[in-house]
């Protein structure tokens, strides 16, 4: 093995003899052992991926044509993603239009829910009073179903596209809330010592000693908020009808096409890893290590 | 009328069980200018009277004065080194140093906080340091980030908790050197309390050393004066004669029993 290596670094110095500096042997190294890693981490979910299909196909065979076939299904995704923004009437439109519109909802939803959630969240992580009047309540509601809300939200906005953006404002409350609290009230007694030693200003405190410390925590209650508002919107959707992914997953059964049902399974957890990737990026961001 | 005066002081603490006194009867005058060190046992109150000049604790009975005036609260007037360095790891050192300034003398100019915190970052020798946070530096490097911060406020009254507690031998003799550097710089004008249990600590640094008694409801049992002459090093001060009176007569004051009592070891090997 040593040999080996000491022939290709020889190799490589004749090489590249006239630029060492950017392809040294132990650079080149790095880069070969990060490309080798890289790939390798691939082919091991396409592993994954490639079990997941056989385990489909021996369904789809043994169920009698009850499945559709993994090689139909990714012929009617194609279609589905070739054409993505067509528009043909209330009942037919492309699924980057259907996803469009789900991805607004559930932002609308997600952005009013964390203007709730994050000052009650402060407030009850920095007031003990505040924390007691409203984490009873806080404990009833967070268990229950945010799909239970939608009539309520029908009464209230006597519309179901408003109806199911209520419910996502819901959603989004709990894990944002819990969190944010959370994180305020762990906030150690050093920190607050520093600020009442120097005289820190209400601001100061908030800007430079609060939110730095409490800053991760929130975030990580928003990246979980967004994961559930991302579960709950398509059976929201379901329940109001109109334009949306969920919406689409049911027409698709009504048309008795399981195809566009899978496809827009995949689509769904494709658009739901995005989401996490994205918060869990910024999660990183923000966070300091002591 | 002396410039730090403690007067006839009791602390209580409230707690689920009830309440508990922490200190009582302590009468304490400090001239202005002088290291005074507070020792005794842990939990004998010693940093609940740091609390009280500082202002984060209030007394139940007695007052606390500074020049004169009773102290209602934390002041920029009194600057304090916790014991556990507390500085914001989300800042770098010369952000920790630069909001303190900030918020405790607000009326500068920014020029003139800059240039405070850049000046007591030299005077430290952190100044290669100034842009790495607190997790990338060492223990002994966070407590001169946190000595940089109490001075650089300007305070006329330095509180410090246990400071070096934390820190091995080496680290500590050269902190000790540098906090007497700095008091040097401020023309021996800052009046320094510290609270230790480190009795060497306590004699080579201090004018006066107040030794404390057992808690709960610790009192003042002795305040020795400690005339070394200064300034001191590490050294010579330690050899002087006087040095060594003042360390032995606090040994005997904090540690009663210096023998071992194993009559009862040999009564058991014989039985």
């Amino acid at each position: 093995m040593k040999r080996a290596i000491a022939i290709t670094t020889s190799f490589t110095r004749e090489l590249f003899s006239g630029s060492e500096e950017i392809f040294a042997p132990e650079v080149l190294f790095k880069v070969l052992r990060k490309i080798f890693r890289a790939v390798s981490n691939v082919v091991y979910s396409l592993l994954g991926f490639g079990i997941l299909i056989l385990a489909w196909h021996i369904m789809n065979k043994s169920s009698a044509d009850g499945l559709p076939t993994p090689i139909a299904t990714f012929q009617v995704l194609w279609d589905l993603v070739k054409d993505p923004f067509y528009d043909y009437g209330p009942n037919d439109k492309g699924i980057g239009l259907q996803l469009g519109s789900s991805l607004a909802r559930v932002f609308t939803g997600f952005f009013l829910g964390s203007l709730i959630a994050i000052p009650i969240g402060l407030l009850m992580g920095a007031n003990a009073i505040c924390r007691k009047v409203f984490y009873p309540v806080v404990q009833i509601l967070r268990p229950v179903s945010p799909l239970a809300w939608f009539p309520i939200g029908l009464v209230a906005f006597q519309s179901a596209s408003k109806a199911t953006i209520f419910i996502i404002v819901i959603t989004s409350l709990w894990p944002t809330l819990i969190n944010t609290a959370f994180g305020v009230a762990s906030l150690p007694d050093d920190h607050k010592n520093v600020a009442k030693a120097f005289g820190f200003s209400k601001w100061k405190y908030l800007t430079k000693v609060l939110l730095p410390f409490s800053l991760p925590h929130i975030i990580t209650g928003l990246r979980l908020s967004i994961g559930v508002a991302w579960l709950v919107i398509v059976a929201g959707e379901m329940l109001s009808g109109g334009v949306g992914i969920g919406f689409f997953v049911w027409d698709s059964w009504n048309a008795l096409s399981l195809e566009k049902v899978i496809s827009a399974i995949l689509i769904i957890g494709i658009v739901g890893l995005l989401l996490d990737k994205g918060f869990s990026y910024l999660e990183k961001k923000v966070t300091y290590s002591v | 009328m002396s410039y730090l005066k403690i007067e006839d002081m009791e602390i209580t603490f409230n707690s689920l069980k009830g309440s508990f006194t922490a200190v009582k009867n302590i009468n304490l005058e400090i001239e202005k200018g002088q290291i005074v060190s507070i020792i005794g046992h842990s939990g004998c109150g010693k940093s609940t009277i740091l609390n009280a000049i500082s202002g984060m604790v209030f007394p139940k009975k007695g007052k606390v004065l500074l020049n004169e005036k009773e102290i209602k609260g934390p002041g920029p007037d009194r600057g304090i080194v916790f014991q556990n360095y507390s500085l914001l790891p989300w800042l770098t050192v010369y952000q920790n140093i630069y909001e303190a300034v900030d918020a405790a003398l607000a009326s500068k100019s920014k020029a003139e906080k800059k240039e405070l915190v850049e000046k007591y970052i030299k005077m430290v020798n952190l100044w290669d340091h100034r842009e790495k946070h607190p997790k990338e530096i060492s223990g002994g490097m966070k407590q001169r980030v946190a000595i940089a911060r109490a001075f650089a406020i300007d305070p006329e009254v330095l509180l410090l908790d246990e400071p070096f507690g934390a820190l091995d031998a080496l680290t500590k003799a050269s902190l000790h050197i540098e906090l007497l550097k700095l008091w040097n710089l401020t023309q021996r004008s800052k009046t320094i309390v510290m609270v230790t249990h480190d009795i060497e600590e306590a004699v080579f640094l201090s004018d006066r050393i107040v030794v404390m008694n057992n808690g709960p409801a610790a009192t003042i049992r002795e305040i020795e004066e400690v005339h070394l002459p200064r300034p001191r090093n590490k050294k010579d001060t330690v050899n002087l004669p006087e040095y060594k009176l003042i360390r032995e007569r606090l040994l005997s004051l904090l540690i009663e029993k210096v023998e071992i009592d194993d009559s009862d070891f040999y009564k058991e090997k014989v039985a």
